[in-house]
């Protein structure tokens, strides 16, 4: 589904990305890892254009992704759930989830309602509806925004680490919705320093360091032989009990 | 005490309280009106200052300064009498006779509306970019424009969290009406002037002038705190 070149990204004189290069393919589930700072996050932003990289290409379905690409349509088909939730404080969890459907696809008020009530049932919330979000745990929180961005039946979803920011007994919650969504087939890019759940979901494991895609391969590669010195030492101080 | 019993409250209040219940509905005219105005205007100066060209931004910054530097009492005066002139000087420049007029009351809402504006749209400009920036992200990535964005998800939190401040601009509202006096609106301070000055009761008639502001800014500041109120227990 994507395609990537070359993709850098600066901030100022800080480079944060160098020249990416890596494809994602169509059902597949990719997780990102590396240290802090190393560019994991600026990558994923990239890909739905809340950052625009400095240089490279990004082809999305063989069609470039640049100004000229209709970004809120990209946007519609690429959803993405945050590291911090970023419900809206003033709807009902329901009305989190139905708003983008009815504004944007033009549902009947309705339609919309029946669709988020199915999506709550998914993540496990169906009791939860008329809540607003200050009064959910950040598990909760985190499972709505799922449904939230499945709402508007995306093609892919971009995850910012998504249980980075839980409470250490509410990740299971979470990686749990993931997993289901992995096994229905949905396109996922993880950025994540939940390496089990990298094991056992990812088909695909890239580790970035300093802006760079070190390494990539399938999770046993990655874990069990990994080739490069930098991808040793971040494991053995990471992946250390799990 | 026999100075004391020159005093004539209730004969004052007899014929005083009627002239100045119709000076109610001019002040809560031009509040209401003026405060539409300010907020509209706050608005698009702070929208304007945040995201606008910087052209733009340059000029609402120049009008900001120009406003707050100067005494609401002046922007009134010129609004009512020079810019009129102005406008007839500007037309018969191009050879054009007008004699524009500006009601008494049209300057003074749009005096207030201008003065108060200004300052708002600071306030609201702060609302705005105290928002988290991950709001408008969310909305981004569900296929929202910048714009759609703000309006549906940015202002509205944006505005909920300054109901308070907005609420003591109104309060201070109600009590600049009186500077619409000098623009010869009949509010309450003129109808007072004019009753004192034919009376000689100058004691009590502007002592009740000032009983008539408490009576609509005490009630209107506690019933600003009651919607802070609500807003606070209500969800956030």
């Amino acid at each position: 589904m994507f395609n990537i070149y070359k993709m850098e990204k600066k901030f100022g004189d800080l480079e944060v990305l160098k020249s990416i290069s890596m494809h994602i393919d169509e059902g597949e589930v990719v997780c990102v890892i590396g240290p802090s700072g190393s560019g994991k996050s600026t990558f994923l932003r990239c890909l739905n254009l809340l950052e625009t990289p400095t240089s490279g290409e990004i082809y999305y379905n063989g069609v470039l992704v640049d100004h000229n690409l209709n970004t809120k349509k990209l946007r519609r088909e690429v959803g993405m759930v945050f590291q911090r939730f970023n419900l809206f404080p003033m709807f009902t969890v329901l009305k989190n989830i139905a708003y983008a459907p009815m504004h944007i696809n033009k549902m009947k008020k309705k339609d919309a309602e029946e669709l988020a009530m199915s999506l709550l049932a998914k993540v496990g919330l169906a009791d939860r509806a008329n809540a607003y979000p200050i009064t959910l745990s950040g598990g909760q929180q985190q499972r709505v925004a799922i449904a939230r961005a499945l709402a508007m039946q995306p093609k892919l979803l971009l995850f910012d680490e998504p249980t980075s920011a839980l409470d250490p007994e509410l990740v299971g919650e979470v990686l749990g919705v993931m997993k289901q969504l992995a096994s229905e087939g949905m396109t996922m890019v993880v950025v994540t320093h939940e390496m089990g759940f990298a094991r056992d979901v990812a088909d695909r494991v890239v580790f970035m360091d300093k802006g760079y895609i070190v390494e990539e391969g399938n999770p046993a590669e990655i874990f069990n032989s990994p080739k490069q010195e930098r991808t040793q030492q971040f494991l053995s101080r990471v992946v250390m009990g799990v | 005490m026999d100075t004391l019993m020159q005093l004539h409250f209730s004969q004052a209040a007899q014929y005083l309280v009627p002239v100045l219940l119709h000076g109610f509905g001019v002040v809560v005219q031009a509040t209401l009106l003026g405060f539409v105005l300010a907020t509209i205007l706050g608005m698009f100066i702070a929208i304007g200052r945040l995201f606008a060209w910087k052209m733009v931004k340059g000029c609402l910054y120049v009008f900001l300064e120009i406003i707050r530097g100067t005494p609401l009492l002046v922007q009134l005066v010129y609004i009512y009498y020079v810019v009129p002139l102005l406008c007839n000087l500007i037309a018969s420049v191009f050879g054009v006779k007008l004699d524009v007029q500006i009601a008494p009351l049209t300057a003074g809402i749009v005096g207030l509306g201008v003065n108060y504006g200004c300052y708002m749209s600071e306030v609201i400009r702060g609302a705005i970019v105290s928002v988290d920036q991950g709001q408008t992200e969310a909305a981004l990535v569900l296929g929202f424009g910048r714009y759609q964005a703000l309006l549906r998800i940015v202002l509205p939190q944006a505005l909920r969290s300054i109901v308070p401040s907005l609420g003591n601009y109104l309060v201070m509202m109600v009590k600049d009406t009186s500077l619409l006096a000098y623009v010869a609106v009949n509010e309450l301070l003129l109808r007072t002037q004019t009753f004192a000055s034919q009376t000689f009761f100058t004691i009590e008639s502007y002592t009740y002038l000032a009983l008539a502001y408490l009576v609509i800014s005490v009630p209107l500041s506690h019933l600003v705190k009651l919607v802070e109120y609500k807003l606070k227990t209500v969800r956030r």
